[in-house]
């Protein structure tokens, strides 16, 4: 257990330094003046800054004061803004954090025991329409199907708002960032009315997110789930005469939901860039709304911070459901290492 | 009187297209109190066999059989329920493979304990019900010979060695009573002391308990010491049955008898220096199986007719397969 917590620690470690040093380099490459690039700014408010900026050091100081700068929360000035890009982003992450959780939630929610259905009906009538319904969801781009959604249900059906996280009515004082949240501990007179316009704005983003996602965790647990059912240890159990649900519950559930979770971490990417598109369609207030603006703008000390901190957050989500998923499954260490 | 009835079992796997027959009219029938070995070489069936008495085929090949019955209720109308119940205590089964047979994330103990059927279970609460699964298991586990119980069974099935975790599917079989035991190779990859204490349990609960057993195996030696009477199977068809002692003294079939002869231990006037006898030629693979009788292109007495399938014939109780017969005259 420590090992592999060690050893996932090292991996996350050293993925960081990588990205780190990517996103240094980025500066250089960019036209114009490496720091200039670095900073967004002339006005140097702080010692590493003020160390990186020195005529005296070489580019591996620069590199360390770089980091230093980094961990200080010293991430620059936008270019177009002028703002400190750190306050920018903290305000912003988190709305595309909440964008993210509510798709994997509705994705999992609906996916995984559809997956189980379809995988105990394998290559019976069910099975196969979800899977050729599947097929057809996971062969959607993800922008026309969000330009689809608005087209269909805000314009023509006026059913649900086209854009934003929250109708301007309302003024919800910045707490947590993520806007549920925000409205529950808030004391804003029409709380209620609030909160359902918040989530009706959700709808149809998250549902553009997690329509893909939903695609893909079907397909995967259908797989394991039949996988499992063809098993020898499944049909040694039905031999021993063991009931259905006992077997479903104590054999099936579990070797099928396994190797589901690595599958989700592997997700995660593709996620993140699909939030990142249905963002700049639905104007969501989100990071790569901002990112892409940014790109739009050439503001490159907020491109560099912006994919620095978004490849950030997959690494770490990714890594940390392969190291749990590694923690908690007896069977998969099995060919890792030679017998101790 | 017969517990197990099997005629002609034909099994169908569609393979491009095409349906290739694994199992050729099977025929096997198991006597009350008996213990009958079923033998053949590799890739010749025998497992499949045994996993169509047992019902864990997969839903996609076709079973057909003209009687497959369980003390005269038909196996393969029976419906899921009637079938499960028969599995969960008359038949037990023991797989070839122990450590595919066994669930690779569930504990020892966790599989152990649920094998334990409800009806030997006392205590009203579950603590009580508890503590008694976990004596019984104890107690059959000891039978079976784990020595370390208590370190073994709180492990995972990839961590503990094949044949510990073959000892434990023997135990999850026996722990139910059941009737009939369907062994398939059962002490494949142990060693000797291991294999003997197996066999002389199953020896012991087959004259104690009045247990049948269905012995799948190569071993030739092993089946003579213990078993009553033999099957022998060569590429899914049934060549001949009966009696140990018949079939030792006189085999009919020809195959039958290069069986006895590739074991040396088997002949005991086997001259020194003398030649090993073997068929020519290799066990076919399913793609490209012979027509008629199947040991056709291997057999030293085939002639025309032995692309006709032969009837099955019976000398005194003892069945067959073949046109040209050996030692017919002398039965």
């Amino acid at each position: 257990m420590i090992t592999t917590l060690i050893r996932y620690f090292n991996l996350t470690f050293l993925t960081l330094l990588i990205l780190v040093m990517l996103s240094f380099g980025l500066a250089y490459f960019f036209p114009g003046d490496p720091l200039t690039n670095l900073l967004g700014t002339d006005i140097l408010p702080s010692q590493p800054i003020l160390m990186l900026t020195s005529q005296q050091t070489n580019i591996f100081m620069q590199f360390w004061y770089y980091v230093q700068a980094l961990l200080a929360g010293e991430w620059g000035v936008s270019f177009a803004t002028g703002k400190p890009l750190y306050q920018d982003i903290m305000r912003l992450l988190p709305a595309t954090l909440e964008l993210s959780v509510y798709a994997v939630t509705v994705a999992l929610l609906f996916g995984i025991p559809l997956g189980f259905l379809a995988g105990m009906n394998y290559h019976k009538k069910i099975d196969n329409i979800f899977m050729s319904s599947s097929m057809i969801m996971y062969s959607f781009p993800v922008f026309w199907l969000a330009l689809l959604l608005i087209l269909l249900i805000s314009l023509q059906a006026q059913w649900l708002p086209m854009s934003g996280r929250l109708s301007l009515l309302f003024n919800v004082p910045h707490y947590s960032g993520f806007i549920l949240v925000d409205i529950l501990v808030s004391d804003i007179e029409n709380k209620r009315f609030a909160f359902n316009n918040a989530l009706q704005h959700l709808i149809l983003p998250t549902l553009s997110v997690a329509f893909i996602a939903f695609a893909v965790f079907l397909r995967t647990t259908r797989r394991a789930v039949a996988d499992v059912y063809q098993a020898q240890y499944i049909k040694s159990a039905q031999t021993r005469g063991l009931p259905a649900t006992t077997i479903f519950f104590r054999h099936v559930l579990r070797n099928a939901l396994l190797p589901v979770l690595p599958i989700l971490a592997v997700q995660i990417s593709t996620l993140v860039t699909n939030v990142m598109i249905v963002e700049t369609i639905f104007s969501w207030p989100g990071i790569g709304d901002w990112l892409i603006q940014a790109i739009y703008e050439r503001d490159y000390p907020a491109i560099r911070t912006g994919m620095l901190l978004v490849s950030v957050v997959v690494v770490i989500i990714t890594m940390s459901l392969e190291c749990i998923s590694q923690l908690i499954d007896p069977t998969r260490d099995r060919f890792a290492y030679a017998r101790r | 009187m017969i517990i197990l009835d099997i005629k002609n079992l034909t099994l169908e796997i569609e393979s491009n297209g095409v349906l290739i027959k694994a199992l050729d009219k099977v025929s096997l029938t198991i006597q009350e109190n008996e213990i009958r070995a079923l033998v053949g070489e590799s890739g010749s069936g025998k497992s499949l066999i045994v996993r169509a008495i047992s019902g864990a085929l997969p839903p996609q090949w076709i079973v057909t059989a003209d009687r497959l019955t369980w003390r005269g209720q038909n196996l393969v109308k029976m419906t899921r329920a009637q079938r499960q119940a028969i599995m969960r205590r008359d038949i037990a089964v023991i797989f070839q493979d122990p450590m595919a047979a066994l669930d690779p994330s569930a504990k020892l103990k966790d599989q152990m304990l649920e094998s334990v059927p409800s009806e030997f279970i006392e205590g009203r609460y579950s603590w009580q019900r508890y503590a008694s699964r976990l004596s019984i298991s104890h107690k059959i586990l000891h039978k079976v010979g784990i020595q370390n119980i208590e370190a073994c069974i709180n492990k995972y099935p990839h961590e503990l060695s094949a044949d510990i975790c073959q000892k434990f599917m023997i135990a999850m079989a026996l722990v139910s009573q059941p009737t009939l035991l369907i062994a398939d190779d059962p002490t494949r990859g142990m060693e000797t002391n291991t294999k003997k204490q197996i066999l002389a349990l199953f020896t012991r609960l087959n004259k104690t308990r009045n247990l049948s057993i269905l012995f799948v195996s190569h071993d030739l030696l092993a089946i003579s010491a213990m078993a009553h009477s033999m099957t022998v199977l060569y590429c899914g068809q049934t060549v001949e049955s009966g009696k140990m002692k018949a079939m030792r003294r006189r085999p009919l079939h020809p195959y039958t008898k290069a069986l006895m002869d590739s074991a040396p231990s088997f002949s005991p006037d086997l001259k020194p220096k003398s030649m090993l006898v073997a068929l020519d030629g290799t066990i076919p693979t399913l793609q490209h199986l012979p027509i008629g009788c199947r040991l056709g292109p291997r057999c030293p007495r085939a002639a025309k007719e032995c692309v006709q399938m032969p009837i099955e014939r019976s000398i005194n109780q003892h069945t067959y397969r073949c046109h040209y017969p050996m030692h017919v005259e002398s039965v």
